[in-house]
């Protein structure tokens, strides 16, 4: 138990971050209760420090932690968690609370740990991105379970306290009950693997794969699992809940809904895809029944079924996030569906597998790429119209720009802000110097690699799709303000200025890490890094050869080769 | 599969061995062949590379000037001092070079250009190859010929050009020098390179330059059109000149001249001994290809349309570009690469009847038309074609001394044309112009204009132009093979002296009269005569023109470049004269363009080099027959458009029209070419075009615009899912599960 903790370093560190915020924010000092971000901040950093540094991966994530499906990932989505979850937390920063400090400070009205939301708020982003860390942790589908729910919980909160609005309550209400439905579905679809394999390790189940085929019980499972985590990346046909609830939200938290559910639900399909295995023959014949055994294997795909299934949400998805951004005329809207269509994008590499371990080739490791590439330049667009807010007329918060028209004119009056957003919604397009290219590309390599070349075309028609309405996005700032418009109605910076800082990281980070992209694709690639030995059909042999070797090598004929290692 | 590898191999056996059997021959055949050429190759002096880098100095000065927005006649200075410059340095290399025994070649190695190293496999054998061409220039005696004329008449040209351009000083001013200067650069490299690929990067650096001149005046939408149709013809002409340069590579291995010239000496041997056949037949195609090229820049049939057009450019530019210089790059071509046009049997012939045709049909083009720098045009293509007449009919003397000579006299007769235009207001049709030789002031001009009258006319004995032009038609009638091509340049010859002369009747002498042309009222791109000549009038002038206009007689710089040139004129008369061709002789004797084994060829081609003229040995009879044709051409012309004219309008020949029924009339509208090449070349393009036009707008677009349509439309009807009703959303997740779980089940089934 014990070497587990060298797992869950960060993810510890993350929860006395959590305790200590959630009692400063209830000071009755208003500079103590200031320090929440900060602290928050500092907790990020030390987690993803304690991440990179403790963290086990390669051989020893397989010889310690157990860790054998995917033993690269979690130290990248640790530290990637980390490093997106600070620039998130500069834009969260003054998103609630703002009114109430407002009165208190001009002393209308005395501190009520009641009436306020800071302590809550900070709380539970850093309980949320524990879970998400947690997920990157699990090797079991009660763990899994536990911190996907420790991830969502909080973000239905988070979305109801963003504003003081009723569209922020009504989200958050549809945001839970949907939540719930999706859960439970994931949840019965791991009861039934439970059902069909007798464990909920999923070494284990791996193994029983591998072992006895998938027979009808798991595959039912598998099917409501891959479905249900589907609510988590917003993929067809749980993506109901996504227009409404990004619209609801504050842009700083629909930022990171756009984020941390997402990745939760990735890292969760990978792990149970890897369960399976890619290394069916792609379109034969399928090992499902435990009579027919193994049979079938020794390809790179997922088995038929399951490939099939993913293959159709990942089209439609794409489709279906794309044609409907194309319809809207709300930035949140828009950019809710485009999140869809990412994820739409992002299927396709987990249907195309590890393919040899080469970035180029691995769809794993498109996956882990695009998270990063996205989770960063996502939050630029966001980060702008967060930046911006309409001043309030009475007592009423200040409102953000809400459609795309109230962008017109913003490069006149806000140059920076306007460039940040042309770069942003350009890199989401994947323009080619910047950094969406760069996330784009491996997953066109590793899909027509694979031979899925249906599906690259059509992700090759759906970017072009959202060509339409990125450079819609982009073009927006540059257009003149409509005559009909209240020329008054300019938007005022808001007064935070790390919501602009944030920005400005994201969309430099989209041409500044475009630059460094080959370094990030070689870690990249490593964290996508599937071991073929574990995942194939000799999945058992690293441990069993261990025993033998060490009965037969108690004497060893000239003292050579006593041990051997036991991945070998 | 086996089958393709090996007929692979098979193919590239004998590709290989092609290409071995060549080196190894050359290796063979060096050690003894003399070769027609003896040409030996030196290190030349390195300040040979100042012939090039001056002018490219002035393009750069002149650049710079027009940065500074110089609003002086500095650039023009600037350009006449590199020129100059550039003009002494060719001196001085060629008395040196004189020095040298005849047949030396100097190779000045400017600077590593292009290397492309690689292996290629021949016979199973890895070998290294190298693409080389290299910044260098190849100094030999016809080098020399051509650049004494190139850069001399370029810094007389732009000192004419420095008065002639001075209305646009400030404007264009820097433009035309910068563009002038890029001229003699690209020229120089063309005539100087000692590779072929240098001489493509001159080729298309003339052409571009032609291009910005003729489109000079770009606010003029005829000049536009000029400069594009130059440009476009020229093209046509390159890809032949690009499709010949990599022929040599794959045959030879090498752009160089020196490797050239060395690989062909046992083709020129196997000629010497009369044995065409065996001369590969690759190595024939070559001078096929470089010819088109060489039709193209020196407008010949039939690619020469662009050459008359080109008229709508500055006259200095026509004088240097499309009558003196440019234009005789193709001749060049053709002389410098010579032996490879020897390789052919079919070669020469074609090039002898491509450019006597072309004499003949500009000649009868010129006698119709009213535009005197159109007439000087249609002369120029007429010479053009005298020149490759003259190098096919194995007188390569007689082709670039007729460059030699062409280049001062025509320049001449279009610098004075363009005082001419220059003075009345950009005038220029013959009908409205009389007597201008004997206004005052404008003496140099006519005498100028007489002396370049009796070259291109062939004036026997006092002119150089008589001397050249005798060479080739001589050289044709004493060739049994082309008797026809003496025939036709004969014709073409009295039709020459008169069309010359007709325009020298009418303009120059007769009854003083003049319209003014419609440039003096502020056209954008007109010759702004601001700057008066008071004693441009006299009594004589019996204006029917517009009122208050006085004729400007030219200043001193043109008049000075004028009588430089009509000196010059008859200065070179015993460098062409003396002993069947003179200095030019030994100039183009001791380089590649001569080939001394004639009659040997000959002899293989059945053909015979002594033909005698009823009776008279061809050389000499030629001397009083073409004398005799030129002066009855002087005297029709004198007959019709002098004896008796009192108007500018009219003349006696106006009566003989009805005698050549339409004729006259095709002539005049230049044979309907211009309207034929429309017919069968632009306007299917264009039809075409159309097609292509309208297949892109319904087809593509409706493409682009139904993939524009579809996700909106796929949007709108997934719109209403999206109610915002939780209830809703709630039973499409569950419903969706439910579709998901029949995918699965079908997958399975």
């Amino acid at each position: 138990m014990m070497e587990r903790l060298a797992y869950l370093w960060p993810e510890i560190a993350l929860f006395i971050g959590t305790c200590i915020v959630m009692v400063m924010g209830l000071s009755h000092n208003p500079a103590v209760r200031r320090l929440c971000s900060p602290i928050c901040g500092i907790f990020i950093v030390a987690a993803g420090v304690l991440a990179a540094y403790t963290t086990p991966w390669g051989e020893s994530a397989v010889s310690i932690a157990g860790q054998t499906l995917l033993p690269n990932m979690p130290i990248f989505a640790k530290v990637l968690i980390s490093v997106v979850g600070l620039v998130l937390l500069l834009l969260l920063a003054g998103t609630v609370d703002r009114q109430e400090e407002g009165l208190i400070a001009r002393g209308k009205r005395a501190f009520d740990p009641l009436r306020t939301n800071r302590a809550e708020f900070y709380a539970f982003y850093l309980f949320s991105l524990t879970g998400l860390m947690l997920c990157a942790s699990a090797d079991d589908l009660i763990w899994l379970f536990l911190a996907l729910e420790l991830t969502s919980l909080p973000t239905y909160i988070m979305v109801t306290l963003s504003t003081s609005a009723n569209k922020s309550r009504e989200a958050g209400v549809k945001y839970f009950f949907l939540g719930a439905l999706g859960a439970s579905i994931f949840l019965f679809g791991f009861a039934f693997i439970y059902g069909g394999t007798g464990t909920t390790n999923l070494n284990a189940i791996h193994a029983s794969f591998v072992q006895n085929g998938i027979n009808g019980i798991a595959l039912a499972g598998l099917v409501m699992a891959l479905v249900g985590l589907g609510f988590k990346i917003a993929s067809v046909p749980m993506h109901f809940y996504t227009a409404d609830v990004y619209e609801g939200a504050a842009a700083p938290v629909t930022a990171m809904l756009a984020f941390v559910p997402k990745t939760a639900g990735f890292i969760s399909i990978l792990l149970l895809c890897a369960t399976i295995g890619w290394q069916y023959v792609p379109g034969g014949e399928t090992a499902l029944m435990p009579a027919v055994g193994v049979q079938g294997v020794g390809g790179t795909a997922l088995p038929e079924p399951i490939r099939v299934l993913l293959w159709v949400i990942a089209a439609m998805t794409m489709t279906v996030g794309n044609v409907l951004a194309v319809m809207q005329a709300s930035i949140k809207r828009m950019l809710a569906y485009s999140s869809i269509a990412h994820s739409g994008y992002m299927l396709v590499g987990v249907i195309v597998g590890p393919g040899n371990n080469t970035f180029a080739t691995s769809g794993v490791s498109a996956v882990m790429f695009y998270l990063l590439v996205y989770g960063v330049m996502n939050v630029a667009p966001l980060a702008v119209v967060a930046s911006l807010e309409k001043p309030a007329r009475s007592d009423d918060e200040p409102t953000e720009p809400e459609t795309l028209d109230d962008l017109r004119g913003l490069w006149k009056r806000r140059p920076a802000l306007a460039g940040m957003m042309v770069i942003g919604s350009l890199a989401l397009l994947g323009f080619p110097p910047l950094l969406g290219f760069f996330g784009k590309v491996p997953l066109f390599t590793a899909g027509i690699s694979a031979g899925e070349v249906a599906l690259v075309i059509i992700l090759g028609l759906n970017s072009a799709i959202g060509a339409y309405y990125y450079l819609r996005l982009a073009a927006m700032p540059f257009l003149a303000e409509t005559p009909g418009a209240v020329p008054s109605e300019s938007y005022d910076l808001h007064p935070r200025t790390s919501r602009t800082f944030a920005a400005a990281l994201s969309a430099s980070a989209a041409v500044v890490l475009a630059l460094a992209g080959s370094q990030l694709m070689d870690i990249s690639a490593k964290a996508g890094y599937v071991d073929s030995r574990v995942n194939g059909m000799d999945r058992l042999q690293p441990f069993k050869p261990k025993l033998t070797s060490v009965e037969d090598g108690g004497r060893p004929a000239n003292g050579a080769g006593a041990v051997v290692a036991p991945a070998n | 599969m086996m089958t393709l590898l090996t007929n692979t191999h098979g193919l590239m056996h004998a590709l290989s061995g092609a290409a071995l059997a060549v080196s190894d021959e050359a290796g063979h055949a060096a050690g003894h062949a003399s070769g027609p050429v003896a040409q030996t190759f030196a290190a030349g002096p390195m300040f040979g590379l100042l012939v090039v880098a001056l002018p490219l100095l002035a393009c750069i000065l002149c650049g710079l000037c027009a940065m500074g927005r110089v609003k002086t006649k500095l650039p023009a200075f600037l350009t006449v001092l590199c020129l100059a410059g550039s003009f002494l340095v060719t001196l001085a290399l060629y008395l040196q070079h004189h020095g040298q025994p005849a047949g030396t070649a100097w190779i000045i190695q400017g600077f590593e250009w292009i290397r492309l190293d690689y292996r290629q496999m021949v016979d199973s054998v890895v070998q290294s190859r190298s693409f080389i061409a290299n910044f260098g220039l190849y100094v030999d005696s016809l080098t020399c010929l051509w650049m004494l004329f190139v850069t001399g008449l370029a810094t007389l040209i732009a000192l004419y050009a420095s008065e002639y351009m001075s209305h646009d000083v400030g404007q264009g001013y820097n433009r035309f020098f910068a563009a002038f200067s890029l001229f003699v650069f690209s020229m120089a490299c063309l005539v100087m390179a000692d590779n072929l690929v240098l001489l493509y990067l001159g080729w298309e650096g003339v052409g571009l330059c032609s291009y910005l001149l003729i489109g000079y005046f770009y606010k003029k939408p005829s000049a536009v059109a000029a400069a594009k149709k130059a440009f476009i013809l020229n093209r046509i002409g390159d890809l032949g000149l690009a499709l010949g340069i990599m022929l040599c590579y794959v045959h030879f291995g090498s752009v160089e001249y020196k490797v050239i010239f060395e690989k062909c000496a046992p083709y020129m041997a196997s000629l010497a001994a009369g044995q065409l056949d065996q001369i590969p037949l690759i190595a024939q195609f070559i001078p096929l290809c470089l010819m088109i090229g060489a039709f193209g820049k020196s407008a010949q049939l039939p690619l020469y349309v662009w050459l008359p057009d080109a008229m709508e450019g500055p006259t200095p530019v026509s004088a240097l570009i499309h009558a003196a210089t440019m234009v005789t790059a193709g001749v060049f071509l053709i002389a410098r690469t010579y032996p490879l046009f020897l390789m052919s049997e079919y070669a020469l012939p074609i090039v002898a009847w491509v450019g006597a045709l072309t004499a003949l049909l500009a000649a009868t083009i010129g006698m119709a038309q009213f535009d005197i720098k159109r007439i000087m045009a249609y002369s120029t293509v007429s010479q053009l074609g005298y020149m490759f007449a003259g190098l096919a009919v194995l007188t390569s003397v007689g082709g670039a001394a007729h460059v030699f000579t062409h280049a001062f006299f025509k320049a001449m007769l279009f610098l004075a044309c363009g005082a001419v235009m220059h003075g009345f207001a950009g005038q220029l049709d013959l009908r409205k112009l009389s007597g201008v030789g004997s206004m005052p002031g404008w003496r140099v001009v006519g005498i100028a204009m007489l002396v370049g009258c009796l070259n291109l006319a062939g004036f026997p004995i006092i002119t150089a132009g008589f001397w050249s032009k005798d060479m080739i038609l001589g050289e044709a009638f004493a060739n049994s093979q082309m008797q026809a091509i003496g025939w036709i340049l004969l014709l073409t010859a009295g039709l020459t002296a008169y069309y010359t002369f007709r325009v020298y009747f009418r303009v120059f002498v007769g009854p003083k009269h003049y319209e003014p042309g419609d440039e003096h009222h502020g056209d954008d791109h007109g010759h702004d005569h601001g700057h008066g000549h008071a004693d441009g009038h006299d009594e004589g002038h019996q204006t029917s023109g517009k009122h208050g206009f006085h004729p400007h007689a030219p200043g001193w710089a043109i008049n000075t470049v004028l009588a430089t040139l009509a000196v010059a004129a008859f200065v070179i008369v015993p460098l062409v004269a003396l002993n069947h061709g003179g200095w030019v002789k030994d100039m183009v004797g001791a380089s590649s363009a001569q080939f001394n084994e004639k009659a040997a060829y000959l002899i293989a081609a059945k053909g015979d080099l002594h033909t005698k003229f009823f009776g008279f040995d061809a050389h000499k009879a030629m001397m009083v027959v073409s004398s005799i044709v030129g002066l009855i051409g002087i005297a029709v012309a004198f007959v019709l458009h002098y004896q008796g004219r009192t108007t500018a309008a009219t003349s006696k020949a106006d009566a003989l029209l009805p005698a050549f029924g339409p004729i006259a009339k095709w002539a005049q509208n230049k044979w309907y070419v211009d309207e034929f090449y429309n017919a069968i070349v632009r306007m299917p393009l264009l039809a075409l075009a159309q097609i292509f036009h309208w297949f892109d707008k319904l087809v593509i677009d409706g493409l682009v615009d139904f993939f524009g349509w579809t996700p909106r439309g796929l949007g709108g009807s997934l719109r209403p899912a999206q109610s915002g009703e939780m209830h809703t959303y709630a039973v499409g997740m569950a419903g969706g599960l439910a579709v998901m779980a029949v995918v699965v089940i079908v997958v399975l089934m």
